[in-house]
């Protein structure tokens, strides 16, 4: 599966980088087509965490980032429960296998780093949650996001109501913050991807456990406020094993299959969205944080290597109150 | 644990970190608690000087630093003695206390909802204490801020203090989860019932000491549960000093020899705990 992977991506991107050249060479529209090429993003059919999945992120992630030599990375899981048998968490083998591959990258530094929204014990939640038994030296690279020094942030854009924006330092710190989240249904927003994974950047050291702040400010609003603080990502989505109904931590398992990737949030987690046969136009977070008519939500504006969404997409079940939510002709 | 660890985590500014590097407020208290406790007045001294340094003009006390509004943590402040900690502090940290309560229970908050036709929820009726102003209250803040003003009810017996406990109780009762214990304050979601944490379960208990209901006879029988199965020092730490509240923390009890301290407040609070069980005697209360 792998190298049939590798193959049908080179052949989709370099079939992709041709059509781009001939129309920039015929139209010269630039900008749009450097938009476009942003927004590109890969589904990889993985049925299991097993030992491939170390080949399969690294390779995915050579293919996105090219080099990450010299660059501090910080590996931001989803981390919120300790139950290691569910499919709440960010799966350990997978964050192992994102910061194997960076080492092997020749990343300058690299960190696994997380703040826990609803319990205090961050490292107890860890290892239960299978991390110290997967991460070799796991209390090493791990910064709890919770406790670590603050700066204010001052945004040119804000979308939220929040008055003073505290975040960690490690965290701002970083040359590429990368979002490994869990693709789970969401009972505020309907889906909790790359994006939303980044509640867990503000720290409850400050704003408590859990961090109402965000949410009297606006939760999509929030969302859209620090997917706009962290301009240099990386998103991953874990989908082999995702949770499907109440989620974010009651629901329950839904195998997937898939990873899902991609330098643009945005587009990975309307792509996300798409797979679980979920309409990311109802996303109220993905409207803020795209913008313009040519967002890269609009699946005519991604990119999509690997897998297509078609052979891949199986509908995770909806509460009643976002049936309305669910990708029409599905 | 040593008491010796303690002191060697201790910062230059006289504060404590949490693992390492910048002081912040919460495990400081506890380091100094410890201290005291342990009659290490020299590093206890040093500690209370570097908490009376950050004390806000408003009264409370910012997690760290780096941050610039009074927060939960000056329920911790409160619980120092205040002959230690200086009588004038202490009683602005308590008055800080009697006029934070969550959003919810605002007057603008409550007139908005009703302007828009939003019924009030049940666990909207009591107010307790947010983990920061102008946000909701939560169980954790509630049940600290009321151990605090519960010590300071019986230093100097308060009416105004009296009602704030009593709403206070009624917060965590309505809070409590269906089959008993707490989890940070979400008691359902959507229809969907949410189920308790051992720390919080821990947290409510020690707050609600005296009161006896069904409903805390469940909460006592989740945290019997939770002392037996789970494995954070944390957490442990708070279901020991809530059972010891309600007299059912088995005699002789101690933590599993494998358990891990990883932070100071951990480390404090479980070595506080050795020494109190030890004298038969409440850690905050007692």
């Amino acid at each position: 599966m792998a190298h049939q992977l590798t193959r049908r991506e080179l052949l989709t991107t370099a079939a992709a980088a041709t059509v781009t050249a001939t129309a920039a060479g015929l139209s010269g529209c630039a900008p749009e087509q450097r938009k476009v090429a942003e927004a590109r993003v890969s589904i990889v059919k993985v049925p299991a965490y097993d030992q491939s999945v170390y080949a399969t992120m690294r390779r995915m992630l050579e293919e996105h980032l090219g080099h990450v030599r010299g660059l501090r990375i910080l590996i931001k899981p989803n981390l919120v429960e300790f139950e290691p048998a569910s499919s709440i968490n960010t799966h350990p083998m997978l964050v192992h296998a994102a910061y194997e591959a960076f080492r092997a990258m020749g990343a300058a530094e690299i960190h696994i780093a997380e703040g826990p929204g609803h319990r205090r014990n961050t490292l107890d939640l860890a290892e239960a949650a299978g991390y110290f038994q997967t991460v070799p030296r796991f209390e090493d690279v791990f910064v709890d996001l919770n406790l670590d020094e603050v700066t204010r942030l001052k945004p040119d854009k804000q979308f939220s109501r929040i008055k003073k924006l505290y975040l960690p330092n490690t965290a701002l710190r970083a040359d590429l913050v990368v979002s490994m989240a869990k693709m789970k249904t969401h009972h505020w927003v309907g889906a909790t991807l790359a994006m939303k994974n980044l509640f867990g950047v503000v720290p409850s050291g400050i704003y408590g456990w859990p961090k109402n702040v965000l949410h009297w400010a606006g939760i999509d609003e929030s969302i859209a406020d620090l997917h706009a603080a962290f301009p240099r990502q990386f998103a991953i989505v874990d989908g082999i094993v995702g949770m499907e109904g109440n989620g974010p931590i009651q629901g329950t398992p839904k195998a997937a299959g898939v990873l899902v990737a991609g330098r643009n949030p945005v587009a990975v987690d309307a792509t996300c969205c798409r797979v679980m046969k979920i309409d990311p136009m109802q996303l109220r977070y993905l409207q803020l944080a795209a913008g313009s008519s040519d967002s890269p939500v609009m699946e005519e504006n991604i990119q999509q290597v690997g897998e297509s969404i078609l052979s891949v997409a199986t509908a995770f079940e909806l509460i009643p109150q976002f049936q309305k939510f669910r990708l029409e002709n599905s | 644990m040593s008491i010796d660890l303690i002191l060697s985590k201790q910062n230059r500014d006289g504060g404590w970190p949490y693992v390492r590097g910048a002081s912040w407020t919460e495990p400081t208290v506890y380091a100094i608690l410890a201290l005291l406790e342990a009659g290490e007045a020299a590093g206890a001294q040093r500690g209370l000087a570097w908490l009376r340094a950050k004390q806000l003009p408003d009264g409370g006390w910012p997690p760290q630093t780096g941050f610039d509004e009074s927060t939960w943590v000056t329920a911790l402040v409160a619980l120092l003695p205040p002959e230690q900690l200086g009588e004038a502090v202490h009683a602005r940290a308590i008055a800080w206390l009697m006029d934070t309560s969550g959003q919810e229970s605002s007057a603008v908050y409550r007139l908005r909802m009703w302007l828009l036709g939003v019924p009030r929820l049940p666990e909207h009726e009591f107010p307790g204490w947010p983990w920061i102003p102008g946000t909701a209250a939560w169980v954790g803040p509630t049940s600290l801020a009321m151990l605090a003003l519960e010590k300071e009810n019986q230093r100097k017996p308060s009416a105004l203090i009296q009602i704030r406990l009593d709403e206070g109780r009624r917060f965590l009762l309505r809070r409590m989860c269906e089959g008993g214990g707490w989890n940070h304050g979400s008691v359902r979601a959507l229809g969907y019932e949410s189920t308790p944490y051992p720390e919080t379960t821990g947290m409510a208990l020690a707050a609600l000491r005296g009161v006896r209901s069904a409903a805390t006879k469940n909460a006592i029988e989740v945290a019997e549960k939770f002392l037996g199965e789970c494995r954070s020092a944390d957490a442990l730490n708070w279901l020991r000093i809530g059972l010891m509240a309600h007299g059912r923390l088995p005699g002789g009890y101690n933590p599993p020899v494998a358990l891990t301290c990883r932070t100071l407040p951990e480390t404090s609070l479980d070595w506080l705990l050795g020494r109190t069980q030890q004298a038969g005697r409440e850690l905050f209360l007692g």
